[in-house]
């Protein structure tokens, strides 16, 4: 399964990759949302994207939601998740709305992560 | 109208039509089925999420965890989250028939949303005030400790230091111009906090930007222009205190004792600097546990710093105006701890002060004196003197009063450095428990005790920070200095010794605000103590003996931990939120009221969307054929299954399902360890528990469906030829069981989750580490927060995964109510070995036969 993380701060965006590689997945990794979108398009050009995202709401530059709604745009049917250790109802709401697939909490337990990168995988297939 | 119509719109559209043909409309219909059950669920887990959601905001409620502003700010999120997302689901499935939904819940957000909201914190306000100039009345511009002083000096009349406030304006300012709030705030909810540990490297890392950070040239200015003043009326030699007074601070029930920085001698031109650090000292480890410990949000407590000139002091201290360990025992009395020089010896624990004992009136008299090592630090009429002021001073403030104070050694002026309101222990009478406690040999003798009360456990040796880490809870600390830094470890503790320090000491103001039993001057404590094991610290004598009581005078504790949270801005915060989130109101199906429109709460939109959605998929007419079925053995039995295709071994009419029908394997095999091992019935602890009605409605094939009509309570299969999702809510518990078992090894998977109980969190807690560790010996992965454990086997083949799945059938039966025996280690072994030995057979037995048939 084909991953693609999207998080500002690199060191978690490095553990986190390890960690999913460890268990057989494939990641990709993006640390704003411009090489993330970009990375997305070489990938849907290339005819073998991603299975599902996992995005980072509060990001320098373009922001985790307006890069969600250029995904969504991009590849309607692409599932995202968006993971953030900024709580707040309306962000989530919003994402939600805009598509995300789910909204999760940092800190997050790799189990729990991977269930629902696999989930929401299986839901889109 | 019928689910048959929501389910497949082409069909409602085309269905009459003749040219299309049978088998066309069949498969249009299997993917319609397939869909709304993907959405059902979707919606079923979504459903799981809230509820966790609200039990997390419950359990913040009972107050037994402490928690900050970032844990109210989470839980609303994620519960907020999971039920728009099951109103999503549930728009998807009823195919937008309520169209009130959406809206209601958008209300019942926002006015959550109002409840979150941190308020505008924007000071406006000079950068500095003269201390001459504050009174009480400023107090959210200057901090307590600043406003009181002020209030000290102009209204009671008395000596202060000469100095001046950087006010909360300043602060704000400051956190402004280097745009540290939202940097602060998102570092804050970004990290872990779970362990101290982990609150260890938030706090460096808090500190460390604070400090990198620059003050604004006008900010800087303004403090060196007000420096130079002080120097200019005190001459060349001046140097200065530069002492924390934030905001809240000094508020009745908190005291911060020595939690934040006071920095001593600071040359003139070093201020701008020091001030930065005692701004920093607010993320310090010890003052960010006590906020958390009190439930005060970071925003809820800005920075002012006191500027004061140093007093050359020949004597120094603090003065009780009531006694803070036994008051009113002999009468009322005034308690004075007095040491040469400046009162930071006092203070900071690191030394044995004089005490001198007065009468609480307005012309005080000695009534006791104790001497410390050397001289009196003070004459008969200066003790007097200083025990009046502090009596005027709590008549002042019509509460009793904690005083600093230090004697001038140029003129001998009394000069009052802080005053402000004194925590009092709560006393206890050990009169009862003596006889028991005289049989124990006694370790260590001769303390002093500054928070009475009788506790037994662990000593536990401190020395260096990082001992902090290793800490076990509910061990007797025991320190060689009172130094404040330990006053994190005071929560997890149980009672406290150190080999310095008095009552005056901020350590010990800490203690009584915990009501911990500690004993401090307790000569060649550590020493003593070392690997003594368990020991009694008899907290009202000032010793400790070995061992614990003898049966009967067992003491766990001296008395219930005051719950801090209570009536703290967070918890009234959460208080509010949660009233928008866990009341149910919708209770009855039926009622005309049962509509989106009378949901006031999340708990009503979940209950709401649960209810029609279960509905749909369960009662829907003319949907005989193709959904959700009771499950039948024999006897029909309290779970209902859904077939998302090939879950069932053909075609099956009617509202029920028989077991032999079911064809999907995980669910066959999770059956088999159900039902392998009889259950022994609930624990004796606990007969008439709700998991007995679980387990009858199992293993009872007489219980009929009535029993249960509530959608909220129903056990639910999802199943189809490889895939089983159990979601059931046996009333405190919130389980899923989920497992995919087909050819591709890396899509298997079989995962475990639940969270809850119905005993204290401990015991709960208890329980789910007790079965991660056995899972974990069955080859699970596992996680364990609190009571919620999370537990997956994955990558095995599909033999493998269907025995793991068997393992989860048998343990979810017999874990059952096996919380309420998690306090008797004997019945945990007993427990252990049973499960073990079960488990081991269960394999071996799956190993030879593998049989999944019925």
């Amino acid at each position: 399964m084909r991953v693609l993380f999207v998080d500002d701060e690199t060191e978690f965006l490095e553990l986190m990759k390890k960690r999913l590689v460890r268990r057989s997945f494939s990641v990709d990794t993006a640390s704003d949302g411009e090489s993330a979108l970009r990375l997305l398009d070489e990938t849907l050009n290339s005819g073998e994207s991603f299975d599902a995202v996992v995005l980072d709401v509060r990001m320098p530059g373009t922001d985790g939601l307006e890069v969600l709604r250029q995904m969504k745009e991009r590849r309607p049917a692409l599932p995202v998740i968006l993971l953030t250790g900024h709580a707040s109802m309306g962000v989530a709401m919003q994402g939600l709305d805009l598509g995300a697939y789910d909204y999760m909490l940092k800190p997050v337990g790799i189990n729990e992560l991977i269930i629902k990168i696999s989930e929401a995988a299986r839901m889109a297939a | 109208m019928a689910f048959w119509q929501y389910l497949c719109p082409w069909w409602r559209k085309r269905g009459a039509s003749a040219d299309v043909g049978q088998a066309e409309r069949e498969e249009a219909l299997k993917k319609a089925v397939r869909q709304r059950c993907a959405a059902f669920r979707q919606l079923l887990s979504a459903n799981k999420r809230a509820l966790e959601g609200m039990s997390e905001m419950e359990e913040l409620l009972c107050g037994a965890r402490l928690f900050g502003m970032e844990h109210v700010r989470a839980a609303s999120t994620r519960v907020t989250a999971a039920v728009f997302q099951m109103v999503r689901e549930f728009q998807a499935l009823s195919q937008g028939s309520w169209p009130g939904l959406p809206g209601a819940l958008e209300r019942i957000v926002a006015d959550m949303e109002v409840r979150l909201a941190r308020p505008q914190d924007v000071s406006p306000g000079p950068l500095l005030l003269p201390l001459r100039e504050l009174s009480l009345a400023d107090v959210s511009l200057v901090g307590g400790k600043m406003a009181s002083l002020g209030e000290v000096a102009v209204h009671a009349g008395l000596d202060v230091p000469d100095g001046f406030a950087v006010t909360v304006a300043a602060y704000e300012r400051f956190m402004a111009y280097n745009d540290l709030r939202g940097e602060l705030e998102h570092c804050i909810r970004a990290a872990s906090t779970a362990g101290l540990d982990a609150l260890f490297s938030l706090s460096t890392a808090l500190q460390q930007r604070v400090l990198a950070a620059q003050l604004p040239p006008d900010l800087e200015e303004a403090i060196t222009a007000a420096v130079a003043d002080m120097q200019a009326r005190a001459g060349e030699d001046l140097l200065l205190a530069v002492r924390s007074s934030a905001v809240g601070e000094d508020m009745p029930g908190v005291s911060f004792a020595g939690q934040f920085r006071s920095e001593l001698n600071v040359p003139p031109e070093e201020v701008c600097r020091v001030w930065k650090e005692v701004v920093a000292c607010k993320y310090a480890l010890a003052a960010m546990t006590y906020r958390r410990q009190h439930g005060i949000p970071d925003h809820a407590m800005p920075m002012a710093v006191g500027v004061l000139a140093m007093v050359r002091a020949s004597a120094g201290g603090v003065a009780y105006s009531r006694d803070p360990v036994a008051p009113g025992q002999q009468g009322e009395r005034v308690v004075i701890n007095a040491v040469h020089g400046l009162p930071v010896g006092v203070v900071d624990g690191a030394q044995v002060p004089h005490v001198y004992v007065c009468s609480h009136t307005n012309a005080p008299e000695l009534l006791e004196t104790r001497q410390a090592e050397g001289p009196l630090p003070l004459d008969e009429g200066q003790a007097r003197r200083l025990a009046r002021v502090a009596v005027a001073l709590e008549e002042y403030y019509n509460a009793p009063q904690d005083v600093e104070w230090a004697i001038d050694s140029t003129d001998g002026r009394l000069v009052i450095l802080q005053s402000r309101p004194l925590q009092i222990a709560s006393s206890l009478d050990l009169t009862p428990h003596m006889d028991s406690l005289n049989q124990l040999p006694v370790l260590a003798d001769g303390g002093v005790p500054v928070s009475r009360g009788l506790v037994s456990g662990t000593a536990f040796v401190a020395r260096r920070e990082a001992d902090m880490l290793a800490f076990p809870e509910g061990a007797i600390l025991v320190v060689e200095r009172a130094w404040p830094r330990w006053a994190p470890l005071l929560s997890r503790a149980a009672g406290l010794v150190s080999e310095s320090g008095g009552v005056a000491g901020h350590l010990a103001s800490v203690a009584r605000e915990y009501a911990l039993p500690a004993v401090f001057s307790l000569p060649g404590a550590c020493r003593l103590l070392d690997s003594a094991g368990a020991v009694t610290l008899d907290a009202h004598n000032g010793r400790v003996l070995s061992g614990l009581p003898p049966q009967g005078a067992s003491l766990t504790s001296s008395a219930a931990p005051p719950c801090l949270m209570a009536g703290s801005p967070v918890y009234r915060c959460l208080q509010e939120v949660a009233q928008f989130v866990t009341p149910l109101h919708l209770l009855w199906p039926d009622a005309p009221d049962f509509t989106p429109e009378h949901c006031r709460s999340l708990h009503d939109i979940i209950r709401f969307c649960h209810e029609k959605a279960a509905g749909l998929v369960f009662r829907g007419e003319g949907l005989n054929g193709h959904m959700g079925k009771q499950l039948r053995v024999g006897a029909r039995l309290q779970y209902w299954v859904v077939d998302m295709g090939g879950g069932f071994d053909g075609v099956v009419a009617g509202p029920e399902v028989e077991l032999r029908r079911i064809a999907s394997r995980p669910m066959l095999a999770f059956w088999k360890g159900l039902t392998a091992v009889p259950w022994a019935g609930p624990p004796a602890t606990d007969a008439g528990g709700f998991m007995s009605a679980v387990f009858e409605s199992a293993m009872n094939p007489a219980l009929e469906s009535t029993a249960a009509n509530d959608m909220a309570e129903r056990n639910i299969f999802i199943i189809d030829a490889h895939y089983m999702l159990l979601q059931a809510r046996y009333g405190y518990h919130f389980c899923t069981i989920e497992c995919r078992a087909a050819g591709e090894i890396h899509e298997n998977f079989v995962s475990f989750q639940f969270k809850g109980g119905a005993a204290d969190l401990q015991r709960r807690c208890l329980r789910a580490a007790l079965l991660a560790e056995l899972l974990e010996e069955q080859g699970f992965r596992s996680e364990v927060r609190q009571d919620a454990l999370f537990a997956i086997a994955e990558g095995l083949d599909e033999g493998e995964t269907l025995q793991k799945a068997a393992l989860l059938g048998y343990v979810l039966l017999h874990s059952r109510q096996t919380d309420m025996l998690m306090q008797d280690q004997n019945r945990v072994e007993v427990l252990r070995r049973t499960w073990r030995t079960d488990m081991a057979a269960l394999v071996q037995d799956w190993s030879q036969s593998g049989n999944l048939k019925y």
